[in-house]
């Protein structure tokens, strides 16, 4: 069960970096860096994981608790991802306004 | 003195701002100098007292539990490196922007105070963190003032890399996460050994591939051009003079720490990156028409010259890659500042428009030639000191198609820079226009020339040899 996790993080890693390669769209390549990053997570995520583990609160329900320092980074990762993505966002809505497109081959300002 | 101490005032300072300009306008500028006073003063006590090696835990933790704060001489020549290039570019960008773009500020202390952090951060966690808030700051200062579309489209640019890098570097940290259950570097370093083959390379791959992105080096350095040329004149020195050694550091910092023994293969890959974007570098800024650009892309030839240096695994190599990032730091950041002069006066970027700037200000002229000569390895100045070193080390190891590369390099951008100072001693066709006095720059400039000499005079000066030769920790490399 935890191979399929692991297995989906890896799988949307790829999946993020194929579209962030071969999309021409600023769009989908950010989709494609939220995607890698969403598949980074869930691998931290799940590398905390042991058998028959209860969520890390107090009092604890059950026997044993999962690693939450994994959870912790989680947490971290993914408000530094969120700014990220936000970022890319607002100069999306720049780029369009000076361009009026998102197509990545016709935004040839740089080239050269 | 705890480590801390060099991220804090930085970070304090960028939070001061906003409330200053609200409640003070008129302190804004003596809270703003006064802040990057204390800052530099701080890391640079921090670099001298942290000489011999400091390690603490943050809030009484376990060393596995909480943050660690390291400073040893390496990260204290490169906490040196800010508190000298930072204060430069501050005074710079005070004259560049003035001091209604508060939030300017806000950005450059961050920008700063994270730089600080990736310097001193002793887990590998925290040097992610740390890089991110580089990072972001760093695409913001790129984009700075955003009414300029090309800053807008380099900085979306170096956004996309840079996140992509980043996410390899979590890939990395991840994977040592689950291989070890520690992050600590220094607990680390006991692991690491005992980890099979494919496990080291798979980490190897991540973190070098993610950090070489963030340093922009050949296959990926796409991003580098683009934004170190269109951010504003002391966004631009700071980019190239600083910034761009953080992912550097990591570089050798994590390399030495876990790969020296385990996995030999480490350092080789490292020269070929560095050798690939030595020649790309210096190929592609011969053709340059644009001076910003061609300075950016010599930046791209610099990061090569010291990833060679990296590259060679030995104490000699280190050694003459951190006399090369000062070097590189001190001729970069002037020639950046000369140049964004040159674009103020003309409004024009291409070679063929800045003739007659020998008469119009001579001082800027003969700083961008010393610091040119210097860069280009031109004897006795400190550019040819550190390339003879990486020369030597190079050669030490037996690493001789990087030795010749690094000399061709040399006549390249001999060859480019003269192209430059031509154009800039030969006699105007326009009557010269107005010109603004520029104190604050022609300040920083005359510094970085003395600091440039001061470099160059070094390993001759009594101990100077003995101080350059103690910089990388006793222990770290063969």
């Amino acid at each position: 069960m935890i191979l399929l996790s692991y297995g989906t993080a890896i799988v949307l890693f790829v999946i993020g970096l194929c579209t962030l390669l071969f999309r021409r769209n600023l769009f989908k390549i950010v989709i494609a860096l939220s995607l890698m990053e969403g598949g980074v997570l869930l691998l931290i995520t799940s590398m905390g994981y042991i058998p028959g583990g209860v969520p890390p609160l107090l009092p604890l329900l059950g026997e044993q608790a999962v690693n939450p320092l994994p959870q912790s980074f989680t947490l971290t990762a993914i408000v530094i991802g969120a700014s990220d993505i936000a970022l890319a966002l607002a100069y999306i809505i720049k780029i369009y306004h000076h361009y009026g497109t998102v197509d990545v081959d016709k935004i040839r300002g740089l080239r050269g | 003195m705890n480590p801390v101490f060099a991220v804090l005032l930085p970070l304090c300072t960028a939070f001061l701002i906003p409330l200053g300009f609200i409640f003070f306008r008129r302190a804004l500028p003596l809270l703003v100098f006064s802040g990057g006073f204390f800052s530099a003063l701080g890391a640079g006590a921090v670099a001298f007292l942290g000489w011999g090696g400091i390690s603490t835990v943050m809030g009484g933790w376990a060393p596995e539990l909480g943050i660690a704060l390291k400073v040893d001489s390496l990260s204290a020549c490169f906490l040196l490196l800010t508190s000298l290039g930072f204060p430069l570019a501050l005074l710079s960008s005070a004259e560049e922007f003035g001091w209604h773009s508060w939030r300017f500020y806000v950005i450059f202390f961050l920008s700063w105070a994270s730089t600080n952090g990736i310097l001193v951060a002793g887990d590998i966690f925290n040097l992610f963190v740390f890089f991110e808030i580089f990072s972001v700051a760093a695409y913001l200062l790129v984009s700075f003032p955003a009414s300029s579309w090309q800053a807008v489209e380099a900085s979306f640019k170096y956004l996309i890399f840079g996140t992509l890098g980043a996410l390899f570097i979590l890939l990395g940290i991840s994977y040592i996460f689950m291989a070890t259950g520690q992050l600590n570097m220094a607990l680390l370093q006991d692991f690491f050994p005992a980890l099979p083959g494919p496990t080291l390379g798979v980490i190897a791959g991540c973190l070098l591939g993610g950090l070489l992105v963030k340093c922009g080096s050949a296959p990926a350095h796409f991003w580098l051009p683009d934004a170190h040329s269109s951010a504003r004149a002391p966004v631009s020195a700071l980019l190239s003079g600083v910034l761009v050694k953080a992912p550097l550091y990591a570089l050798l910092r994590l390399g030495t720490l876990f790969f020296l023994s385990p996995l030999p293969r480490f350092f080789p890959l490292l020269l070929f990156f560095g050798t690939l974007s030595l020649g790309v570098g210096h190929l592609m800024a011969m053709q340059q028409e644009k001076i910003k650009r061609m300075l950016a892309y010599s930046t791209v030839a610099q990061i090569g010259t010291i990833l060679l240096g990296l590259g060679c695994a030995s104490s000699l190599g280190a050694t003459a890659s951190i006399y090369h990032v000062f070097t590189h730091m001190s001729s970069k950041m002037g020639l950046f500042l000369v140049a964004g002069v040159f674009l103020e006066d003309r409004h024009a970027n291409s070679l063929g428009e800045m003739k007659g700037f020998l008469r119009h200000r001579p001082f800027f002229t003969i700083a961008f030639a010393l610091l040119a000569a210097s860069l280009a390895g031109i004897p006795p100045l400190s550019g040819f000191q550190s390339k003879w070193l990486l020369l030597l080390a190079c050669v030490e190891k037996g690493y001789l198609i990087p030795a010749l590369f690094l000399l061709g390099g040399t006549l390249i951008s001999t060859a480019y820079y003269l192209k430059v100072l031509g154009a800039f001693c030969s006699p105007a066709e326009a009557p010269l226009p107005h010109r603004r006095p520029r104190p604050l720059v022609q300040g920083a400039v005359l510094f970085l020339v003395l600091l440039s000499l001061l470099l160059a005079v070094l390993p001759l000066l009594p101990g100077g040899k003995e101080l350059l030769f103690s910089l990388p920790p006793e222990g770290m490399l063969p």
